[in-house]
């Protein structure tokens, strides 16, 4: 062991422990009042309890008007009524209606559906050629050209669905109105490709690239590799960009309130109109809807069903980005 | 098509720059091929050349890395290639398993010649060549998947005939002595074993496949003392079935383990251009005890680098 010695002050050592400190004093405790530091973290934290009132400010303003909904309806009509009527007859009359939710609940999740066949196949495809085989010039173009299709008004899809794609469908099925649930799910999954394949490109990018090397090293190929090495590696974001998708589908309104009609019925025929729960509420919300009539009220369930679905659906994505999860 | 002469090769390889640069050499000693010093003792079983580089040049886009590299690998030997940091060893190793493929704006000139066939001719498949010619990393890079799975993966991929994956994958566990402290745990993920043990995963991943050649790129430099010795271990008890080729900063593990040692240095031209180059390719034994070239010695005794 070495002894090192200093002139002023500094450390001795004998038998191994340091000998007390001998030097000038020094004093550790707070040089400078650290007010910024407070007024940041007080501000940080507004913020972050802001996003917790602004949900439980929407809880508590559905509160009152879906009391007043279920105390005329049962919550087991609501739920597993098979018809809704609720834009007929008399305005202010709560009997001569239906009150069953399930044909605009189908009618979401078939159009969601459709939009999934479409945008999982075509975003992840997008993404594994951004991330895997475009080069870097062609990356740098259509990444953001991607991105802009997801700046697109959904006002335009929808009469892009109306006006386009349904007539193009037309030739293939038969449809009896101009209005179906196959056309805008087909068009929604376009919208939302550009959500599922930059995130899922993010995702795929973030992977290491020592694990590629280590599976070209092995002989792989390129197809291989993507497929067996970065894909599994990615899930965990590639199953969120999935659920983002799918959040946005279920809460798109503007694409089939104009394609797919105002009929509420239940079917699983997608070439029939269908109206989605966000379609039954932009009809009346934008309709005559008089304050306090029942149809008024239901407009709180429905959306109050819808907020419930989408919090489930991000529940289950938490869940499923946490189970997939790699630490690399 | 190059012509097909084999690289001559003799005990001793010196190469040094062969343009008109001032050096500290005689400006007669340009590339040697025979062995100038009586000192030199021949190694049993001296290599007959599994690969052979000749001339090989290496550019990443308009930067020349490396150039003149010129020696063989002898089979079941372990050649280590040592040098200062940026000299080129890595992209040297790369060439041997066309990495380098994956890296835009690469290029190789020269003659990587396996078993006396161009790996860089259009015909030959990179994957035959990558299944033969295996690599362990510098970081251990084991998948996110099952340390059964990341063993099975070379196999599966390359679509080896196998009877039996288990048998497979026990194999290889064992051949890189990591079969007894994972037995019992094949289906846990990867990332749960220790770094040594990583790298030893990946090193059983790399034989899973049956190569005849194993590249290191300084597969401890992640490591702690108790892995490393562990890996070295391994490495000469691989020796007996495989060819291989290990980069390393670490002069006593180049000195432990290998029977060959190629030294590459970079210097600046007069444009101020630094391309690496293989100063001395000789038995560890000689390049360690007697180098030829000052620049080596230098190097070895810690005066440079
Ligand atoms: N992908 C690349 N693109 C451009 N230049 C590169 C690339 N890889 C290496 N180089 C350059 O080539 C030269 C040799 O690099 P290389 O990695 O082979 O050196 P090395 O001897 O392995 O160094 P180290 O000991 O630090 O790993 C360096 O100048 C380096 O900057
Ligand atoms: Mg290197």
């Amino acid at each position: 062991m070495t002894t090192r010695h200093r002139t002023t002050g500094g450390l001795s050592e004998t038998g191994g422990h340091p000998a007390a400190w001998q030097g000038p004093e020094i004093d550790l405790t707070p040089q400078r009042s650290r007010v910024g530091e407070k007024i940041i973290r007080a501000g940080l934290m507004g913020s972050a309890l802001l996003s917790v009132v602004v949900t439980a400010g929407i809880v508590l303003s559905l509160l009152t008007p879906l009391i007043s909904f279920f105390s005329n309806v049962g919550v087991g009509e609501f739920l597993f009524g098979t018809e809704w009527t609720a834009a007929f007859g008399d305005k202010f009359t709560w009997d001569d209606k239906s009150w069953g939710v399930l044909p605009l609940v189908v009618a979401t999740f078939m159009v969601t559906a459709i939009a999934l066949v479409v945008a999982v196949p075509l975003g992840l495809g997008a993404a594994i050629y951004l991330s895997e085989y475009a080069s870097e010039r062609a990356r740098k173009v259509l990444k953001p050209v991607l991105e802009l299709l997801a700046g697109i008004p959904t006002v335009v899809y929808g009469f892009l669905a109306l006006t386009i794609i349904t007539p193009i469908l037309g030739a293939f099925f038969e449809f009896n109105s101009i209005y179906t649930a196959l056309s805008p799910g087909i068009v929604m999954g376009f919208m939302i490709v550009p959500t599922i394949a930059s995130l899922s490109e993010d995702a795929m990018s973030a992977v290491p690239l020592a694990l590629r090397q280590g599976s070209y090293a092995l002989g792989a190929n390129r197809m291989k590799t993507t497929l067996r090495v970065v894909f599994p590696a990615a899930l965990s974001g590639i199953v969120a960009a999935i659920v983002l998708g799918i959040s946005r589908a279920v809460g798109e309104t503007m694409i089939v309130t104009i394609a797919a009609g105002s009929k509420a019925h239940l079917t699983f025929d997608p070439r029939e109109g269908a109206q989605t729960m966000t379609g039954f509420i932009a009809q009346i919300a934008s309709g005559d809807a008089p304050q306090g009539s029942p149809v008024y009220y239901s407009l709180f369930a429905v959306g109050a069903l819808l907020f419930v679905i989408t919090l489930v659906i991000n529940m289950i994505s938490i869940r499923l980005v946490r189970k997939y999860r790699q630490a690399y | 098509m190059k012509e097909q002469t084999p690289v001559t090769r003799a005990e001793h390889t010196s190469v040094t720059p062969t343009d008109d640069k001032p050096t500290d050499e005689p400006a007669a000693a340009h590339v040697r091929l025979d062995a100038p010093s009586s000192t030199l003792r021949p190694v049993d079983g001296a290599p007959d050349g599994v690969i052979e580089l000749r001339d090989l040049e290496v550019f990443y886009g308009d930067f020349r890395a490396v150039k003149d590299v010129t020696m063989g690998f002898g089979s079941k030997e372990i050649t280590a290639l040592i040098g200062p940091s940026g000299c080129g060893k890595s992209t040297v190793l790369r060439c041997l398993n066309r990495m380098n493929d994956l890296v835009p704006g690469a290029r190789v000139q020269g003659r990587v010649a396996y078993h006396g066939v161009d790996i860089y001719e259009p015909e030959v498949d990179v994957i035959e060549v990558r299944r033969r010619i295996g690599m362990v990393f510098q970081k251990p890079n084991p998948f996110p998947k099952s340390i059964f799975d990341n063993v099975a993966y070379g196999p599966r991929v390359t679509g080896m005939k196998t009877d039996n994956m288990d048998e497979v994958v026990e194999r290889a566990l064992r051949g890189a002595a990591l079969w007894d402290e994972v037995k019992d745990k094949l289906k846990q993920n990867a990332f749960g074993l220790s770094g040594g043990q990583q790298q030893r995963l990946c090193i059983a991943r790399a034989i899973a496949t049956s190569p005849e050649v194993i590249l290191m790129d300084e597969p401890c430099s992640a490591l702690d003392p108790i892995a490393t010795a562990k890996i070295e271990d391994l490495m000469v008890e691989l020796a007996a079935t495989y060819t291989i080729i290990i980069v390393t900063h670490n002069m006593q593990q180049a000195a432990r383990v290998s029977q060959r040692t190629g030294f590459f240095t970079a210097e600046a031209d007069d444009m101020g251009h630094r391309t690496g180059r293989l100063v001395e390719f000789a038995t560890t034994e000689h390049i360690f005890g007697n180098p030829t070239d000052s620049r080596t010695e230098a190097y070895i005794t810690g005066r440079f680098g």
